[in-house]
């Protein structure tokens, strides 16, 4: 990861000239006001200190790079939804590698037993593995909302949609999540 | 500024109508439970539910580390453009810690702010006069209360059920 840090910093001095950019200290800023916020949603998402460096990290980089150095309109909403969309994409590699490991070592034949169904664990796991599948529109929401704590307001506000159609998505999702939660155990 | 209006009116109905469906057909509604008692499959289906909130919760109960938010901070501003990396505010983020807000601060003096805000508000009532005032209307109720025992039963046995 220190090399994929490394090689953005050559990027960032050498091929992007300042002037396109201007000072940019918005982005400082926005790492101030929403740095907070973003690194419990990520760590809620990913529950992982490291994947959570590399997840804040990709996040400002982006911010750093929309439209060739501009400030976006809604930095709030910017960021939360890249940090968000980041952070999705780095959980289903983790799951695909996961699965290939299991496969590879044959350890996907878990036994099922109570008391690894009331593993806290395994339950986090299997809902955050259940969140990945969720269409985009019901998974922004249960983030915002139930990982990132921001109240159905600014769940619209972020994504553009009124705060009843919030609610509504967020009463989908978890209908979603607990049909398959509970076909996974059976 | 008329349309503004509205549509905070709009709002605030909007939210006092969840509210009240919520408090009616949500699942801590009486003919919920009482429904959810007796058949097998909302049972199910609330346990699942159930299921989806435990794992909520028990992701939103891990705690990380106090410096996870100083070593994001200082991994990202590692990749920003030289000009923002060695700038004072930059510094600053990189030695940052999470601080609890003014409300969180606040939070363990809670019991000594109510006790002192009942107090004052007493203070404030017997300055005002309510206690004197609510003795007296007391007073003039069980005065009232007398007439019509005496009209009713007689003046003996209203005085032995006052006088008691």
């Amino acid at each position: 990861m220190s090399g994929k840090a490394y090689s953005y910093e050559l990027i960032l001095d050498f091929a992007i000239p300042e002037s396109l950019s201007g000072t940019q200290r918005w982005v400082l800023s926005a790492m101030r006001r929403h740095g907070l916020g973003l690194v419990t949603m990520l760590w809620r998402i990913l529950g992982n200190e490291q994947d959570v460096c590399d997840a804040y990290q990709e996040t400002f980089l982006k911010l750093a790079h929309y439209q060739g150095g501009q400030r976006p309109e809604h930095i709030k909403a910017y960021v939360f939804r890249s940090a968000s969309n980041v952070a999705i994409s780095m959980l289903r590699r983790k799951i695909i590698e996961r699965k290939n490991l299991s496969e590879i070592s044959n350890a996907g034949n878990e036994i099922k037993s109570p008391a690894n169904e009331l593993d806290s664990k395994s339950l986090q796991q299997r809902l955050r593995s259940d969140i990945t599948r969720l269409p985009e529109h019901l998974r922004n929401v249960v983030i915002l909302h139930d990982l990132g704590d921001l109240p159905y307001c600014q769940v619209g506000k972020v994504l553009g949609i009124t705060e009843a159609t919030a609610r509504v998505y967020r009463c989908k999702a978890i209908q979603l999540l607990s049909v398959w939660m509970s076909k996974e155990e059976q | 500024m008329r349309s503004v209006n509205i549509n905070n009116k709009c709002q605030r109905i909007r939210t006092w109508l969840y509210t009240v469906i919520e408090n009616r057909i949500g699942f801590g509604a009486g003919w919920v439970q009482n429904h959810i008692a007796g058949c097998p499959r909302c049972q199910q289906r609330l346990a699942s539910v159930g299921k989806v909130a435990l794992a909520i919760s028990i992701i939103k109960s891990q705690p990380h580390n106090l410096d996870l938010w100083m070593r994001a901070n200082t991994k990202a501003i590692g990749v920003l453009k030289h000009s923002l990396r060695n700038c004072p505010k930059a510094e600053k983020l990189k030695a940052v810690l999470p601080e609890p807000k003014v409300f969180e601060k606040c939070f363990k003096y809670k019991n000594s702010i109510a006790n002192t805000a009942a107090c004052i508000a007493i203070v404030f009532l017997m300055k005002v006069g309510v206690f004197s005032s609510m003795n007296k209307f007391q007073s003039e109720s069980e005065k009232i209360v007398r007439q019509y025992y005496t009209s009713q039963i007689g003046e003996d046995l209203a005085d032995e059920i006052f006088s008691a």
